[in-house]
């Protein structure tokens, strides 16, 4: 019998503590011989048991044990942080020239440079979340729809401020047809009943773009709101990084730079904001894009024996 | 966050970007490069977009400073044609190429503005791509620009040459495991059906 060696030897194990006579000790040699003493072997606990290799009838019920020994292993609290020492770094020039080779021949406006930060954190515990505007905004182009009565000081201050859209009925109307041609959806406070009544929910709900006061969408003063919205970015932390769009391909690096600068600088302020026992520390900072692998970024701005200018980045 | 060590492997791979068929270093009198085809490979596309993906990002990597763009349609039947932009040399030493996004102002209105023309365009020459392998497209392209090839130094060719044993070594590596993993997998195979046979005469 193969199972006996690791039965015994636990057994052994078990005998050579004080607590257990030598009669016992006994037995346990004994059944070494014979697998009809095995009954005899109930000395060991049941916890004991479940932990040894003690093989019984069901192969599956074994296998069962075997990963519960493996698994007491404790967790790690904390995400893995790697030592960056030896690993290749790249400066913020250098990074963009290849991702620039990379997405060569894309179309300039839809491809996106990414920057991810990875943090030394704990598992559980409060995460990184915040807005901010970068000073030069990724994407431009969104469409805002604010619903307050074309002809009030509001509905002015919108458009100044750059909505796409303001009125009451006619998006209602647009919006029942099928037209919806924005891609945000503010609602002033006064016209909320309106806009209830009119059944809107049923279209804008699903594409997430019904205004609630839960989601801040629905204020007092659109312009306000509307401001932060055009060039703001969302960021917040998953898994111990930090994720964000932080450029288009078209940027310059003098740009790119103002744009990480900005949200690095964010990132640390938020962090300096946590609770005294909560410590969170930049462990690395990656650049990437669409179609590119990661360049972990080493804070320089261009390396010293570069062949190219920045200039040379700066075309499209 | 992919792991460290995946990440620092595929980097190496940079090495791929720097050396290999497209990297050419191109006169200062190319202003631009274009590629016209179809989005489909049918009708003689394969080459020209094998050589987007495969020559371009190189040359592009080599010559940072020229535009290079690519426009694909959805006439399949329609023409492959690589257009080669040339300004005079006078023109190349004096003028530099327009900055593509405006560094001054703090919010753009839109979104970043298609390429701009550099120095003046003083003569196009066109390459036919249609039904042309990869190779063949970038020969020609070289021969019309006399591009200079860029050769590896004796630190890359050894780091080529690494790059080299250790996929070797992984692919070994790899088939050992899958062995390994299909022994494995057969047993367990067999031990089911053995299972499934003893519960059959039980019951």
């Amino acid at each position: 019998m193969a199972s006996s060696r690791p039965m015994l030897a636990q057994l052994s194990r078990l005998c050579l503590s004080p607590r257990i006579s030598g009669a016992r000790f006994e037995g346990a040699r004994f059944l070494s011989a014979t697998a009809a003493c095995a009954s005899k072997g109930k000395i060991i606990s049941k916890k004991e048991k479940a932990g040894t290799a003690s093989k019984g009838q069901n192969p599956q019920k074994n296998k069962k044990k075997d990963d519960s020994g493996r698994k007491k292993k404790k967790a790690r609290t904390t995400y893995k942080s790697y030592d960056m020492k030896d690993a290749e770094m790249f400066s913020l020039c250098d990074a963009m020239r290849y991702i620039r080779a990379f997405e060569v021949g894309r179309p300039p406006t839809s491809v996106k440079y990414e920057m991810a930060i990875k943090l030394k954190s704990q598992k559980n515990g409060p995460v990184l979340r915040n807005r901010l505007r970068l000073p030069h905004p990724v994407r431009t182009d969104i469409r805002i729809c604010v619903i307050c009565p074309a002809d009030s000081k509001y509905a002015e201050q919108a458009r100044a401020a750059g909505a796409s859209l303001v009125g009451e009925e006619e998006i209602f109307e647009a919006v029942k047809d099928g037209r919806i041609e924005f891609d945000r959806c503010i609602c002033q406070t006064d016209s909320l009943d309106k806009m209830n009544k009119a059944g809107l929910g049923r279209i804008l709900g699903p594409r997430g773009l019904m205004p609630s006061t839960k989601l801040g969408t629905v204020v007092k003063d659109p312009a306000a709101v509307l401001k932060d919205m055009v060039g703001g970015a969302e960021y917040r932390e998953r898994m111990g990084v930090v994720r964000m769009a932080i450029g288009q391909l078209g940027f310059t690096p003098e740009e790119m730079q103002r744009n990480i600068r900005t949200f690095i600088e964010a990132v640390k302020k938020d962090m300096a904001h946590l609770n005294d026992r909560i410590n969170k520390e930049l462990s690395e900072v990656v650049l990437s894009s669409t179609n590119a692998p990661g360049f972990p970024l080493n804070g320089d701005f261009i390396s010293a024996d570069s062949q190219i200018t920045t200039r040379d980045l700066s075309t499209s | 966050m992919v792991a460290v060590v995946r990440r620092m492997r595929k980097l190496r791979a940079l090495l791929a970007i720097r050396l290999g068929p497209g990297a050419a270093v191109l006169p200062p009198e190319v202003t631009r490069i274009h590629m016209d085809f179809a989005a489909d490979i049918h009708d003689g596309h394969y080459g020209p977009r094998k050589f987007w993906r495969n020559c371009l990002p190189r040359l592009k990597y080599h010559n940072p400073a020229v535009p290079m763009t690519v426009n694909r349609t959805t006439n399949q039947t329609g023409p492959a044609l690589m257009t080669v932009h040339f300004t005079s040399s006078v023109a190349a030493a004096t003028i530099k190429p327009d900055i593509s996004s405006t560094t001054t102002k703090q919010t753009s209105t839109g979104p970043v503005p298609e390429s701009k023309a550099g120095p003046p365009t003083e003569r196009t020459e066109v390459i036919n791509m249609k039904h042309r392998q990869d190779s063949e497209i970038l020969e020609q392209l070289l021969k019309l620009t006399r591009a200079k090839v860029v050769r590896a130094t004796a630190e890359e060719q050894r780091e080529i040459q690494e790059m080299e044993e250790q996929n070797a070594r992984s692919e070994r590596d790899a088939a050992m495991m899958a062995e390994v993993n299909a022994t494995k997998k057969r047993e367990a195979e067999i031990l089911e059906q053995a299972r499934g046979e003893v519960e059959a005469m039980q019951d």
